[in-house]
């Protein structure tokens, strides 16, 4: 019977089909849309009847919007900036994860209470002291301001932890300390091949949070330093802004991201069934 | 090869009221497979983790040979463990994770891999080395992890529950495996099992043990033959041994109206309330004119071989049950009362407020 379970599988039927397909077009059509916008003017956008379709002149206008905000400097800048917190925190957290998940020491369990307390704090309170520290540190208005506050967070500590736990059995690392492994040993050679969809997860949404930052790089970089979020801004300039050219900076911004996600797309979404299965 | 010493060893877990090994004396000989059994929660597991060295010793010392390892390493007790649920390294094919310990000890490759296909050989490996562990069965799973122990050719072997995720049939198979394998290499090892029937047919000698503390270890046979304690005689023989509180008149032990026969060296040692203890096999059916003990057949367990009565007696007005083993194929059925006679050879006394044995 279609739409039932038959041994534990779902099949698929046309009312299946038919909320994906609406889902997937709910969730595309921003996307889409701003490819729209970015290739017709205000005029035309404003219209009765608004344009559904893109046409060539978004070329034209990401060239323009190139021409108004350093665009290239900030997706050169936020490609570093975001591989670099992306890269410190997968390292990081994971390291972090295993010990709270598997290693023995006093205070342990404190440590990871006071970890994942941090998470209720929120980022604006700690702005002052945190600018004043890298403007001590004579980093303001350097990447590295904006890449070392990011480069573990206790999400990502307390997301490794519950999964190194679950996907990692003790026995297997007590198997690699008899076999004559050393504890960095055991986790390069046990633990992150087992972890690696979780590590896959956390590097996507790691890359994305940094990515879409903007608070934070806006306050502790110029804008003659951009990441690209910051280097918008410069498009929004004027009293009447072209919202087409604004749309295919955007658009322009947000490639980098797409390719990341058609890259690991499938070891990500695998990630996540499998943490899901392993609860 | 190596002799294996427990010297009041004791593990203490945080939070708990009372030791999980209170203090263990035992020696394990050269070349010996002793078998620590007992049941959940005993303290065997515990025993052989700190032989390991993954549990800390709190109090006491543990010897391979004459060398105190009780805070040495895992790594450097030259020990090899197979888990209970094997620990196969997942991401890695058969012959690596059979190989990683020879890596991690810094063998050369060209040697590894020699010592990888020897050992893969005696266990009938050599088609599987480049699976993953993923693509073995059961059985085949647990020869890797046999696999990855004997390779380092350690001189303790530690097996912990290895059969328990087998099938029945599967089991008894791997069990004579690994009892061959294990003569044939000589290795000192220690086996810990709750299964008294793979304690008994592995074994060289078995250690039981209840509650952390080691209540006898000998030979399988004698463990049978001569249990120490009530708590031995309960735990070793599959079906168990009988145990029945006796009453005492003039000095004699009585099961209701029969009169167990003992011999008159233990009948001198007894000073209060025992407990005789009667193997199904040390119990025969008679006529009912020969008088022993009524019993109320419940069940008739046909083994082929064997067949067992399951029926219950009345002892001291209270409901005891008994199980006995008959001789003859279909004699009995299901709700006969029969009558049964202990055979004197094969009576043990304990007594019943120490729980220990009286006489030989």
């Amino acid at each position: 019977m279609n739409g039932s379970a038959s041994s534990g599988v779902l099949k698929a039927n046309w009312f299946t089909y038919t909320a994906i397909g609406f889902v997937t077009l709910i969730s595309v059509f921003p996307l889409y849309y701003t490819i729209v916008m970015a290739s017709h003017t205000n005029a035309e956008m404003a219209a009765k009847t608004p344009p559904l379709l893109p046409n060539s002149s978004i070329f034209d206008n990401v060239k323009k919007a190139l021409d108004l905000a350093p665009l290239n400097l900030g997706l050169v800048n936020s490609v570093i900036v975001s591989g670099a917190i992306t890269l410190g925190t997968v390292a990081f957290c994971t390291l972090a994860g295993f010990a709270f998940a598997k290693l023995r020491f006093r205070g342990s369990a404190i440590l990871l209470a006071i970890c994942v307390a941090t998470m209720m704090v929120p980022l604006q309170m700690g702005v002052i002291p945190l600018y004043m520290l890298m403007a001590k540190f004579g980093l303001a208005n350097h990447l590295s301001a904006v890449i070392l506050p990011s480069l573990c967070t206790a999400f990502g500590v307390f997301f490794m932890r519950q999964y190194v736990a679950s996907a990692v059995p003790d026995e297997l690392i007590e198997a690699a300390y008899m076999d004559g492994a050393g504890p960095f040993r055991v986790f390069w050679s046990v633990v992150v091949p087992a972890v690696r969809p979780a590590m896959a997860v956390l590097g996507m949404l790691t890359f994305l949070m940094a990515w879409n930052d903007f608070f934070w790089p806006i306050i502790v970089l110029s804008s003659q330093n951009p990441t690209i979020q910051v280097s918008f801004q410069s498009l929004a300039t004027g009293y009447s802004p072209q919202q087409s050219i604004i749309m295919a900076g955007t658009l322009y911004g947000t490639v980098p991201v797409l390719i990341v996600f058609a890259l690991l797309g499938r070891q990500i979404v695998g990630g996540i069934m499998q943490g899901a299965v392993k609860g | 090869m190596a002799t294996v010493t427990f010297k009041g060893a004791q593990r203490w877990y945080a939070g708990s009221d009372k030791p999980a090994v209170p203090g263990l004396d035992l020696e394990i000989r050269d070349g010996e497979f002793m078998v620590l059994v007992g049941p959940s929660g005993c303290g065997k597991s515990t025993t052989l983790r700190m032989l390991a060295g993954l549990e800390p010793v709190d109090a006491g010392a543990i010897f391979i040979d004459d060398r105190d390892v009780t805070g040495v390493p895992p790594k450097d007790r030259d020990i090899a463990m197979v888990f209970q649920n094997y620990a196969l390294y997942p991401h890695m094919t058969v012959a690596d994770n059979m190989g990683f310990a020879l890596k991690m000890a810094k063998m050369n490759s060209k040697e590894r891999k020699e010592r990888v296909l020897t050992a893969a050989k005696m266990l009938g490996l050599t088609e599987y080395l480049e699976r993953k562990p993923r693509a073995l069965s059961g059985g085949q799973r647990q020869r890797v992890a046999m696999g990855r122990a004997i390779v380092r050719n350690p001189a303790v072997f530690c097996m912990d529950e290895p059969l328990s995720n087998l099938d029945a049939k599967m089991r008894v198979q791997t069990r004579a495996d690994i009892a061959t394998l294990q003569s044939q290499l000589g290795t000192t090892t220690v086996y810990v099992t709750h299964d008294q029937v793979e304690a008994m047919t592995m074994g060289s000698r078995v250690a039981v043990m209840n509650l952390g503390e080691l209540q006898q270890v000998d030979t399988p046979l004698k463990l049978y033959d001569r249990p120490d304690n009530l708590f031995v005689a309960g735990f070793i023989g599959s079906p168990r041994m009988n145990l029945i509180e006796a009453t005492l008149r003039d000095g004699r032990p009585m099961i209701e109206d029969m009169e167990v026969p003992v011999p008159a060296a233990t009948a001198g040692r007894i000073r209060g309330p025992v407990t005789i203890g009667l193997r199904p096999e040390s119990m025969r059916l008679v006529s009912p004119s020969e008088g022993g003990l009524s019993v109320e057949v419940i069940m008739v367990e046909e083994l082929g071989a064997d067949s067992f009565v399951h029926g219950n007696t009345r002892v001291g007005g209270e409901t005891q049950s008994l199980i006995v083993r008959a001789g003859t194929r279909g004699a009995v059925h299901k709700g006969d009362v029969v009558h049964v006679v202990p055979d004197p050879a094969g009576v043990h006394v304990f007594d019943t407020e120490t729980g220990g044995r009286l006489g030989d």
